[in-house]
């Protein structure tokens, strides 16, 4: 009887506390979102980077919600590489192909469309929260076995962390959560109002992409200004330690924070320097921390005021105290981009590129080739490759091909176990992608194709006879049944 | 290796033996058969001031020419005390290293007590076993305390690594003998002569041993002659295979000989660039004839070509038949004993340290990463794994001689607000890059500025310390955290 008294306590005090949130009940609101979430199955090829001309396929459900114009937003997470995308109200049903209109891997977005507008009847566009609660409770809400989940959140705090898909950091909504297999882009929502979609968990904490930041770029997007997310390409470290600023002879209040390194991006020249004390960013005062003191939010990390208003390219206005002056400079916003990077993070919608001669396979050195080590291979990959990632990219070398394996065949006998070699030259060029490569091949050496490796790799040089080359490549593509000696770029295999 | 104390440290090392009493040739060579008892103290690298706990261990040896006594390396490294027991003698008796060589896990003791000797022959170094044939070994291995006697038959010759330094490979012959953790440095007997000395196993394979043999065991009794040990010399050249056709054809190789020469790839000591080219071909070894996939015909073993290379002393010339753009011609070329590769290996001295206002600097080592746990390359990462194995020969021009670690901070109001407390490498410190422990201590101690700047790598950004505060507080803390000398060099 009493545990009776207690659970109906429980669940009054639940609706009282839903009542006041989203000022409408917890079934009506419970009602309403089944209007709106949408389940989404993908299914995308799953490459094998150790043989790049395999394919295989995998389908992953997910979710999504309806906005304006008959659109739905999902995070970017599985719809890279996908063949065909399905989505289903209601939680059971009829699929409906959908066609993605735009994603942005970097901010962890896209939005499909839907061409059969029977698909559209009864589902209404969400309303997003802004600003959203940082505190207190939330609901998930993804279809289960044909009916509507809701359960149980705590919002613990909004934070900076790393995008799930990028080397950026954006806005994250972090919560707590005792339910299991959250991280499909479920809705978050409070009352009738979105706060986010989730992107990931970790035991019994989960994250969230907020929904100020899906509404901001869904306008602009809509409105054809999304020019990508911009980032602060540049290390700090925390001043907390004052012998620093002393050293730095910054006067007055300890404030501000150190930048210590800045990252390379082609074609973009920063106007900061290493111990420049970054004191002011976009108007608002940085603390020895690296917080601002956002209007909205409390106390954030600096790395919010890249996207706080700004996409790629903006100017943000910064104040910096260097070698014992204030200087106000103008710093604009590199684009994220995964080709901006010596080892790419990723290459999505693309097949991995190789090019096979005489049974040697080269491809582009990647951050997908070196996650075919598994979960741990930043300890299991060579530690030459991994090491390349810390690489900045200059214009003369902007990236890396490797040697990634041999395909035994006579015109190859004795290099069979060579692997896993980062290239430097062939026939004297220097080869920074598989295009040069190509190309290289075409001018051999007196009947040789001399092809070098950087220095310290397990072997320096392999040479390779130039006029049997052809008919050797022809012979390993049948023996080993490759469909094509050469994928370069998002054109997929014959 | 299994005795000493730095085994638990090296878990691949072990002892080897088994039996086979009755087909012993010489006369009662257990007699000269010595157990060696060893108390040592290993530096602890995370705080090289201090030692480890004393640890006893025992180990096997043997009598040989001039009153001294045989053993490997490993059972004697690091000992503080080492004490001798003959056959069915209980009395100990004090030794001392008289030499000992790390690189080939060898060693030779003398014992205080000239009568130690008495009545005990030496057994003599015989040669290089046949594969296929019986070898019969001697020890005082674990599992009791009386001699014990095995035997087993050779399985194979050929190159492998010795666990003791870790970064070398030798000669080294594997027999089928169960490995028993106690007797490493007994002798391995056939037709009552040494043939080799137990010294090592290999986890998780059965019956495998392996001892050192015996040319390797003369190389170092011929190398002490002079009273120094310098260890065994290098070419100073990565040798590749040289089988695939079209590679031979460039380099002007004829078709008659498909099978012989091996390719130099690449050039790594100052001798070698002086008297090799990359991609010449090595025909002949010390001569021994160079097959294609760089291996040798040494004793009726096809072991690689290496081997050659270490028969000669430190300093001497080893003749190479080489060919170079399409003419044969002959080289005498100068090998010497590796030391740059000195921190990648196991060392057997204490490590150096320089400690100021509690910031702890070390050399970035194999020994010192090993302190970070069983794990430890993983937890190290890539970025100290480059620098220590990798960027030496990846971009010579920027490798440091003896990359440098602030090791640990100890903990002191002058350093407290320091973001970084230790387990990074030293870039620079005020300005001046730091190539070595001597770099460090005289840009801090020639520093006259307001504040040390102390930067690092690895997008680590620096640190700073006040000058003043930092030369007031290293006294007290050197008290508090009981440290004796400010450095060890």
């Amino acid at each position: 009887m009493k545990a009776f008294v207690r659970h109906a306590l429980w669940f009054a005090l639940a609706a009282l506390v839903m009542g006041l949130g989203g000022g409408v009940s917890a079934q009506e609101s419970t009602q309403s979102w089944s209007s709106s979430v949408i389940k989404i199955e993908s299914t995308r090829h799953q490459y094998e980077y150790f043989q790049p001309w395999s394919r295989r396929t995998a389908s992953n459900n997910k979710f999504g919600v309806v906005v304006h114009d008959q659109r739905i937003i999902t995070t970017a997470d599985y719809l890279f590489d996908q063949t065909i995308i399905r989505v289903q109200k209601g939680g059971r049903g009829s699929w409906y192909e959908a066609k993605l209109q735009w994603i942005d891997y970097h901010a962890n977005l896209a939005l499909l469309e839907v061409e059969d507008a029977e698909f559209w009847d009864g589902l209404q566009p969400v309303r997003f929260a802004d600003p959203i609660p940082t505190t207190g409770e939330a609901r998930l809400m993804r279809w289960n076995d044909g009916r509507l989940e809701s359960r149980r959140l705590e919002i613990n705090r909004l934070r900076l962390g790393r995008s799930a898909l990028s080397y950026i950091d954006l806005p994250q909504l972090e919560l707590d959560s005792e339910v299991e297999g959250v991280g499909w882009s479920e809705a978050v929502v409070v009352g009738n109002q979105l706060i986010g979609l989730t992107t990931s968990q970790a035991r019994s904490k989960c994250s969230a992409i907020p929904s100020f930041l899906v509404q901001q770029i869904l306008k602009e997007v809509d409105q054809g200004t999304f020019r990508g997310v911009g980032f602060f390409n540049f290390y700090w470290k925390k001043a907390e330690n004052p012998a620093a600023l002393d050293f730095l002879e910054l006067p007055g209040q300890k404030r501000g924070v150190i930048v210590t390194e800045i990252i390379e991006v082609p074609g973009h020249e920063s106007v900061l320097h290493p111990k420049d004390i970054l004191l002011k960013v976009d108007g608002f005062e940085i603390d020895i921390v690296g917080d601002y003191e956002d209007p909205s939010y409390g106390k954030l990390m600096l790395e919010r005021l890249a996207t706080r208003g700004h996409w790629a390219g903006d100017p943000v206005p910064m104040t910096v105290w260097r070698e014992g002056a204030m200087v106000d400079l103008m710093f604009h916003l590199p684009k994220a981009d995964y080709r901006s990077e010596y080892v790419p993070s990723a290459n999505y919608d693309m097949p991995p590129e190789y090019l096979m001669a005489g049974g040697l396979v080269f491809q582009p050195l990647t951050e997908p080739y070196l996650r075919s080590w598994g979960g741990e291979w930043q300890r299991r990959a060579p530690v030459r490759l991994v090491r390349l990632k810390s690489q900045a990219p200059t214009e003369e070398d902007p990236s890396c091909v490797v040697l990634s394996a041999v395909l035994p065949d006579p015109y190859n006998l004795g290099y069979q176990d060579y692997r896993y070699l980062a290239l430097d030259k062939v026939n004297g060029h220097k080869v920074v992608d598989l295009p040069g490569l190509k190309q290289a091949l075409e001018s051999p050496q007196e009947g040789f194709h001399v092809i070098e490796f950087l220095p310290g790799e397990a072997v320096s040089k392999v040479i390779l006879d130039a006029p049997l080359l052809k008919d050797a490549t022809q012979r390993v593509m049948f023996n080993y049944r490759l469909p094509t000696d050469y994928v370069v770029g998002e054109v997929d295999l014959p | 290796m299994v005795a000493c104390s730095s085994i638990l440290k090296r878990i691949f090392l072990h002892l080897l033996f088994v039996t086979l009493f009755s087909v012993l040739h010489a006369d009662d060579p257990e007699k000269s058969v010595i157990q060696i008892m060893t108390f040592s103290q290993q530096p602890d690298w995370d705080e090289p001031w201090n030692d480890s706990r004393v640890r006893g261990s025992t180990g096997s040896g043997f009598v040989i020419e001039g009153n001294r006594i045989m053993t490997n390396a490993h059972v004697v490294s690091w000992a503080k005390q080492i004490q001798v027991r003959r056959f069915q003698d209980s009395r100990p008796h004090l030794a001392e290293v008289a030499y000992i060589g790390h690189d080939c896990d060898l060693a030779v003791l003398t014992v205080e007590d000239p009568t130690f000797f008495e009545g005990l022959d030496p057994l003599p170094i015989g040669v290089l076993p046949k594969v296929r044939s019986v070898v019969n070994t001697i020890g005082y291995p674990a599992g009791g305390e009386q001699i014990s006697f095995t035997s087993g038959v050779v399985s194979r010759i050929e190159l492998i690594n010795y666990v003791q330094p870790g970064n070398r490979s030798l000669l080294a012959v594997q027999t089928d003998a169960a490995i028993n953790p106690g007797n490493s440095g007994g002798p391995v007997l056939q037709d009552g002569q040494v043939v080799g000395v137990a010294f090592q196993g290999t986890p998780g394979l059965e019956n495998t041993g392996f001892f050192i043999p015996p040319p390797i065991v003369q190389h170092f009794l011929k190398d002490i002659e002079d009273g120094v040990y310098d260890g065994f010399p290098q070419a100073g050249i990565r040798l590749s295979p040289l089988i695939n056709p079209a590679y031979r054809k460039y380099l002007k190789m004829g078709d008659d000989s498909a099978s012989t020469g091996a390719r130099v790839d690449t050039l790594v000591s100052d001798s070698a660039k002086e008297f090799l080219r990359e991609d010449d071909v090595l025909l002949e070894i010390n001569g021994y004839a160079v097959a294609a996939d760089a291996t040798i015909l040494y004793e009726g073993n096809q072991v690689h070509g290496a081997i050659a290379f270490s028969q000669a002393q430190h300093g001497q010339s080893v003749p190479v038949k080489v060919w170079r753009q399409g003419q044969a011609m002959e080289i005498a070329l100068p090998v010497h004993v590796n030391q740059k590769d000195r921190l990648e290996g196991n060392q057997y001295e204490p490590p150096k340290y320089f400690v100021y206002a509690g910031l702890v600097f070390t050399p970035l080592s194999r020994d010192y990463l090993t302190t970070f746990g069983q794990n430890w390359s993983a937890v190290a990462g890539i970025g100290l794994l480059y620098e220590l194995f990798y960027k030496k020969n990846a971009e010579p021009g920027k490798a440091r001689k003896e990359p440098i670690m602030l090791s640990t901070v100890l903990s002191h109001p002058v350093n407290a607000n320091m973001e970084i407390r230790g387990r990074v490498l030293v870039d620079a410190i005020n300005g001046h890059r730091i190539d070595s422990l001597e770099d460090v201590i005289q840009a801090l101690e020639e520093h006259d500025g307001s504040h040390h700047l102390i930067e690092f790598g690895e997008r680590l950004g620096f640190e700073c310390l006040d000058r003043q505060d930092a030369d007031s507080a290293n006294a007290a803390i050197m008290e508090t955290y009981g440290i004796q000398k400010d450095r060890w060099l």
